[in-house]
């Protein structure tokens, strides 16, 4: 009983260092394991990022160089002649379909209808030329000039103002104003073809009233111009009904 | 083998968002998508050399990504414009280092070398 003992107290302590080394070895597995899984785990998702960003990078990238900031100079002009060859192609597109369509109007229409728009363009030449007394809403410009400062070249611009938007007939101080009239003075007297006028002047103009009244009292306009001149004032309004008479009748 | 799966994941899903950086902050996040290439790249390095810390790993990433971005950043507030050009020259350079120690370790694990 004496002899036994001790040796089995060896080999349970062989036993219990064995399990020991054992445990601590598979400790040391899974930590390793734990770490390689971290190690993995934390370049996988910084790969991940760089992915990303690389994708997004990319097309911020070409968006970047399509805009037309980045095109050097030549990509420009090969661009430029490119649009231009395009837009040619097209003007002559609509060029001939507007013929066709004009075609297919004259067709389409009787010969009363191609009258009455005769009649009509008649009408319309008619009143530019100042060949009949015309009336319809527009604007009266009341110019007054006490010191005659005011010179032929003010009307004109007044004038070509108020063609230039929309007037379809003028008049000053009741004589009509036509292609061929001519506008001249001296001393300050103004003359719209042979007659003088009086130093009040009153400019009608037959048309779309409210454009009118903005050709001339816009910024920087014209009417902004004229009152700057010493005792000049210069007042618009608009009216429903202005009447014009023929040119060469006053 | 992992790393190349997330990398594919991230372009996917860069593909399916659909996102496009802005212009004004494109030399920024490409400098700092260099930054972030290579701290992978030094990732992968430590991990072979056996000295991989994700800690420092992720701190080195952050802040590489962020100052490079920064060093450009700065370079156009203060009129250098080509101060972009020192970050990329730098980090590229760190870059090919790390590729190059890569291969020879992987090499030698292979027993190639």
């Amino acid at each position: 009983m004496g002899s036994p003992a001790p040796r089995a107290r060896q080999t349970l302590t062989h036993l219990r260092e064995e399990s020991i080394r054992a445990i601590v070895a598979s400790e040391r597995a899974v930590e390793r394991r734990f770490n390689e899984a971290r190690l993995v785990a934390s370049l996988a998702v910084a790969m991940l990022l760089v992915g990303f960003l690389l994708v997004a990078q990319w097309r911020g990238n070409a968006s970047f160089s399509a805009t037309l900031d980045n095109q050097s100079d030549q990509n420009l002009a090969i661009l430029i002649e490119d649009l231009t060859t395009q837009n040619s192609a097209l003007r002559n597109d609509v060029m001939r379909l507007e013929v066709r369509i004009l075609d297919a109007e004259r067709a389409g229409k009787d010969r009363g209808e191609v009258l009455n728009d005769a009649a009509k363009e008649l009408a319309g030449i008619r009143a530019i030329a100042g060949l009949d007394p015309v009336s319809g809403p527009g604007v009266a410009v009341a110019l007054s000039d006490p010191e005659r400062v005011l010179l032929p070249q003010d009307f004109v611009a007044l004038i070509n103002e108020l063609r230039a938007g929309g007037a379809e007939a003028i008049g000053i101080n009741g004589v009509r104003v036509v292609a061929s009239s001519g506008i001249s003075g001296t001393d300050g007297v103004m003359r719209v073809g042979d007659t003088s006028l009086s130093a009040n002047y009153e400019l009608l103009a037959i048309g779309d009233a409210a454009n009118l009244e903005q050709s001339l009292a816009l910024p920087g306009g014209l009417k902004a111009t004229l009152s700057t001149f010493p005792g000049v004032t210069v007042v618009i309004d608009q009216r429903e009904a202005i009447a014009l008479p023929a040119a060469g009748t006053s | 083998m992992v790393l190349l799966l997330a990398l594919a994941l991230g372009v996917a899903l860069g593909l399916l968002t659909d996102i496009a950086i802005p212009a004004a902050v494109l030399t920024y996040v490409g400098v700092a998508v260099l930054a972030a290439f290579d701290s992978v790249l030094g990732g992968i390095r430590a991990s072979l050399e056996h000295t991989f810390d994700d800690k420092v790993f992720a701190f080195g990433f952050l802040t590489n990504t962020l100052l490079a971005a920064l060093i450009v950043f700065i370079g156009d507030r203060i009129g250098v414009r080509e101060l972009y050009l020192a970050a990329v020259v730098a980090f590229g350079i760190r870059l090919f280092d790390n590729l190059g120690i890569v291969r020879r370790l992987l090499f030698q694990r292979k027993g190639w070398e």
